[in-house]
């Protein structure tokens, strides 16, 4: 199993089910909202979950305890989201990552086109609207996101989530951020902002 | 401020652009020096100020609108009943 790094560690069936009761179980409101927003379907999400608490079982052996159990759920998911559920998807990835990281290092950069939104024209949406920006992402770029602003990982983290160097991370975080507020802005436009 | 004394810069040397910096301080991932020098760029730097505002307002909707979802009631009881049926066997 590919998530698996660290020295194989030996537990007693009374321990293990206590890591994972303890560790393992309180984090499944997290676990269930990244694997909806990566899924987007409610009993996708529910089986995703299910798989990846049932392979964080049988492979228990390789958490260490102590160790940060969330980021070790995580990635689980999120490789078995690529292995198991993303094949599903209709649409092949079309990005550039290359593209992505050269430009972010690029003095293009502090050139780039923000799209014309402003706060106030945020403040106005209920919600639904930032949800459905962000599901609208790619789901490479709507992962950093998610992991980053909503779950409050760390570049570090998110890098071995991801299996991605942490300058990567920055540059596709980076993107990711750009496209979300084209998307808000154009929801900004539709809720009559004509000057967003 | 002088450039040299730029904490943000990277460690192949290059000067680290404003997005770039404004990124660092908005996942809480700076330095306090780091902190302190964006401080006082961003009383200079128009751009970075803006930014600040919009993507710092970003992030704080996405995480009151788009977290919190609970998982299904009986999910943790199905994963419990699948473990125990592949201990059985």
């Amino acid at each position: 199993m590919e998530e698996i790094e660290s020295p194989r560690q030996t537990y007693t069936e009374k321990q293990k089910n206590e890591v994972f009761n303890n560790e393992f179980l309180p984090l499944i409101h997290s676990m269930y909202n990244f694997a909806y927003r990566l899924t987007l379907e409610r009993d996708d999400a529910k089986d995703l979950v299910q798989d990846t608490y049932l392979k964080a079982y049988r492979f228990i052996e390789s958490f260490q305890t102590g160790t940060n159990a969330k980021a070790w759920l995580f990635r689980i998911l999120k490789n078995s989201f690529i292995n198991d559920y993303r094949k599903k998807s209709k649409e092949p990835n079309k990005v550039d990552y290359q593209d992505v990281e050269t430009y972010y290092n690029s003095e293009d950069v502090n050139r780039q086109i923000t799209p014309d939104l402003r706060v106030e024209s945020l403040k106005d949406m209920i919600g639904d609207e930032i949800s459905n920006a962000l599901n609208s992402l790619d789901v490479d770029f709507k992962t950093v996101i998610i992991l980053c602003d909503l779950e409050g990982f760390k570049y570090e983290e998110m890098a071995k989530i991801l299996d991605i160097p942490i300058g990567t991370v920055r540059s596709r975080l980076h993107r990711a951020r750009q496209l979300l507020k084209e998307k808000l802005s154009e929801y900004a436009k539709e809720m009559g902002y004509k000057n967003t | 401020m002088s450039e040299s004394l730029n904490p943000f810069v990277l460690i192949d040397g290059k000067k680290p652009s404003c997005m770039q910096m404004l990124q660092v301080i908005l996942d809480e991932q700076a330095t306090p020096e780091q902190r302190d020098y964006f401080k006082v760029h961003m009383d200079r730097c128009m751009p970075c100020f803006k930014s600040y505002n919009l993507d710092a307002t970003i992030k704080e909707l996405l995480k009151s609108k788009c977290c919190g979802g609970e998982a299904p009631h009986d999910l943790v009881e199905g994963i419990k009943q699948k473990i125990n049926q592949q201990l059985s066997l």
